[in-house]
């Protein structure tokens, strides 16, 4: 019941009281309502488990029929109460039970209409429409779950006519992506299977594998057979129960390469099961004023990304896929992907040849192979030394304690302190005259790339490490942040970082 | 925060700082202001050590006073000296476009938010500030990094024209 809780102040409208044309939600979303009710029964668990501890055993049935009946009703109450109106230029939400919402969205204010289609609603043609506003907060965007397919679709259409014909009769700007007006949606970027196969086994992880280690532990005492995967003992039992054991007693090496070839197959496979699952089909079109990504096999989802509202661009690699060419792109916009990411995979896995045309629509620049760059101080180090210093004393005063695990600690700190020091020397920018270049990671390097004019204030920081070197860091403060992106340029020399600074303040706004 | 007492000439004096770095101070009755908060933070603090210390350092048998001493003295020292010191190393400028504001010495953040990236603007004022005649400005930018940049100890007036001047820059629509 998330619509009691969540209750903004939504506009009263009472102009629109006329013979409106009200629609309601699909019909449809009460069968996703019914499967929705498979997670949400959980809850009810303890309650049927404490009715059978305490014998009430022919109470069982007719609670849980109750609590579906009623789980039921109130979905077809909330369905019943829900209702929307498409007028010429906005959108009105009517919802809640108890409580009503009433919610005006003008066509102008909303950024992105994103369309996503999960396994159920694909077998029922239904989708869910989402209304990117810009507005602070996850829960302030309003959506539609779930209407039909081609309503979706149309009502994407119209408010993008809607949007394009405020376009043309706006000033028209000096931004280079706007001067040249693109009439017909163009394909950027698409991926097939065999760039899918490829992308999966790059994407090798072994992240898998802890998860399903990690739910045996959790069902070890749930199982129906007494074997656990994860267990070595059940696996020396299952080779004693067939005389196996003297066998690989015998062949140990085999024992080892079996194990090692299953680690590998595990974390291929899920390395592109999850490729495969999440990029099926992926297309990436330019559309008048956004860069629309089409992706998924179960899950389909339809993202716009206005191009006016791309604040900075990501390049992320790897320390092997790069010496294979292959990169991915992301697009740091105000609107956000998804619940968790505050970016856009625009290309997951592709060559710097294909991401080029994507980063021009954009109209950012990709620094080229010889461009040069200015390194931040080693003293970035300092910190994972400092912490390797810490450890080296505790892996003292444990040995002096006569506990033998000190000499774990006395050989990781050298090496943390090594790998810091040496991967301090990857910490670089480049000022590319209207964007700045950050760069940072020996392991999975990411390049932000960011437009002067994203920048919407910036920080110059000193302290007592730093000031005595003559250092400075640079943060700057840009619109939709991303965990990816790094927006910070740390100890440089105090005389480059003012200069920068200056420089990019001088930028006037990008929109 | 160790180092000795503010000094005309010394390097760490935050006049100087201020003047080098061409920033305006904020008001000094702000350091009243800071006294009060501090001490309304650190006098319960220190009623509660001395209460421990009635209570279980004297019923173990152990140094009684000493944590209660300690905890007085620590407080008068935090109390007179700290806010005065830590006042003088905010500094602002308004001008050419564009707020900065700097503050910290141990760790110095210096901000600059030109006012066309400004997207609304707050002046608060709490009870302690209304007392001396101060107020703050909350300046917001759509940067997820700085969302919020204050600039406290102003004097009433001040912060009022100063937030006139930023409105007058506000780009309406970010859209």
């Amino acid at each position: 019941m998330s619509d009691v809780a969540a209750a903004p102040p939504a506009t009263p409208s009472t102009d629109i009281e006329g013979e409106p044309n009200w629609q309601r939600l699909h019909p449809a979303t009460l069968a996703l309502a019914v499967v929705k009710l498979g997670p949400r029964s959980l809850q009810f668990l303890p309650a049927v488990a404490a009715l059978g501890f305490t014998g009430n055993w022919l109470w069982i049935v007719p609670a849980i029929g109750a609590f579906l009946i009623f789980s039921l009703l109130a979905a077809w109450f909330q369905w019943l109460r829900f209702r929307f109106l498409v007028g010429d230029d906005e959108v009105v939400i009517e919802s809640g039970v108890l409580s009503r919402q009433h919610r005006t969205i003008p066509f102008d204010r909303i950024q992105d209409v994103s369309i996503e289609q999960g396994l159920v609603s694909r077998a029922l043609g239904i989708a869910k429409v989402g209304f990117e506003t810009g507005a602070g907060g996850k829960e302030n965007d309003a959506s539609l779950d779930a209407i039909a397919l081609s309503a979706a679709q149309s009502l994407r259409t119209t408010i993008r006519a809607h949007r394009s014909g405020e376009a043309v009769a706006a000033p028209v700007t000096a931004d280079a992506f706007e001067a040249v007006p693109v009439t017909e949606d163009r394909l950027l970027f698409a991926m097939g299977p065999r760039r899918l196969l490829v992308a999966g086994l790059f994407n090798f992880s072994l992240a898998a594998l802890a998860v399903v280690g990690a739910g045996m532990q959790f069902f070890d005492g749930l199982l129906p057979f007494d074997f656990n995967v994860f267990n070595p003992m059940d696996w020396v039992d299952i080779a004693e129960d067939y005389g196996l054991d003297q066998w690989l007693l015998a062949h140990r090496w085999i024992a080892g390469v079996g194990a090692i070839l299953s680690l590998l197959l595990i974390g291929f496979v899920s390395g592109i099961a999850t490729m495969v699952f999440a990029n099926w089909d992926f297309r990436l079109t330019r559309e008048p004023r956004a860069l629309r990504r089409t992706r998924g096999l179960t899950t389909r989802t339809d993202v716009a990304v206005p191009v006016k509202r791309v604040q900075a661009a990501i390049l992320v690699t790897g320390w092997l896929r790069q010496r294979f060419g292959w990169h991915e792109l992301r697009l740091q916009s105000l609107a956000s992907d998804g619940e968790k990411e505050r970016d856009h995979q625009v290309v997951p896995f592709g060559t710097l040849g294909e991401i080029d045309p994507v980063l021009a629509e954009v109209a950012i620049l990709r620094p080229d192979a010889g461009q040069s760059w200015q390194h931040s101080h080693r003293i970035v180090a300092l910190g994972p030394i400092v912490g390797a210093l810490c450890a080296t004393i505790g892996g003292g005063v444990a040995l002096y304690l006569g506990n033998n695990i000190g000499w774990f600690a006395l050989v990781a700190a050298p090496l943390i302190a090594l790998i810091a020091f040496w991967s301090a020397r990857f910490h670089r920018w480049a000022d590319l005259g209207a964007q700045v270049a950050i760069r940072r990671g020996a392991w999975k390097p990411k390049t932000t790339l960011l437009p002067h004019a994203s920048v919407q204030s910036v920080d110059l920081k000193s302290d007592f490490i730093l000031r005595p070197l003559g250092l400075a860091t640079l943060v700057f403060g840009v619109p939709g942040g991303s965990s990816l992106a790094t927006h910070e340029i740390p100890a440089i020399p105090l005389t480059a970082a003012l200069d920068l600074r200056t420089r990019i303040l001088a930028a006037r706004a990008r929109s | 925060m160790t180092d000795t007492p503010a000094h005309p000439t010394d390097p760490f004096d935050a006049e100087a700082l201020n003047a080098a770095e061409g920033l305006d101070p904020v008001n000094p009755a702000y350091a009243q202001v800071l006294r009060i908060a501090t001490a309304l933070n650190l006098i319960p603090l220190a009623i509660g050590a001395s209460v421990f210390d009635a209570l279980l350092i004297r019923h173990i048998g152990g140094p009684y006073g000493l944590i209660t001493a300690a905890a007085w003295v620590i407080a008068a020292i935090v109390i007179v000296s700290f806010p005065s010191r830590r006042v003088s190393r905010w500094g602002y400028r308004i001008g050419e476009g564009q707020l900065r504001v700097a503050r910290g010495w141990l760790f110095r953040t210096d901000t600059i938010v030109p006012f066309v990236r400004v997207q609304h603007i707050d002046v608060g004022q709490g009870p302690i500030e209304r007392w001396f005649g101060l107020s703050h400005l909350i300046v917001h930018t759509s940067g997820t990094h700085n969302s919020t940049v204050t600039l406290p100890g102003l004097h009433a007036d001040l912060a009022a024209a100063m937030r006139e001047t930023i409105r007058r820059h506000i780009q309406t629509d970010f859209a």
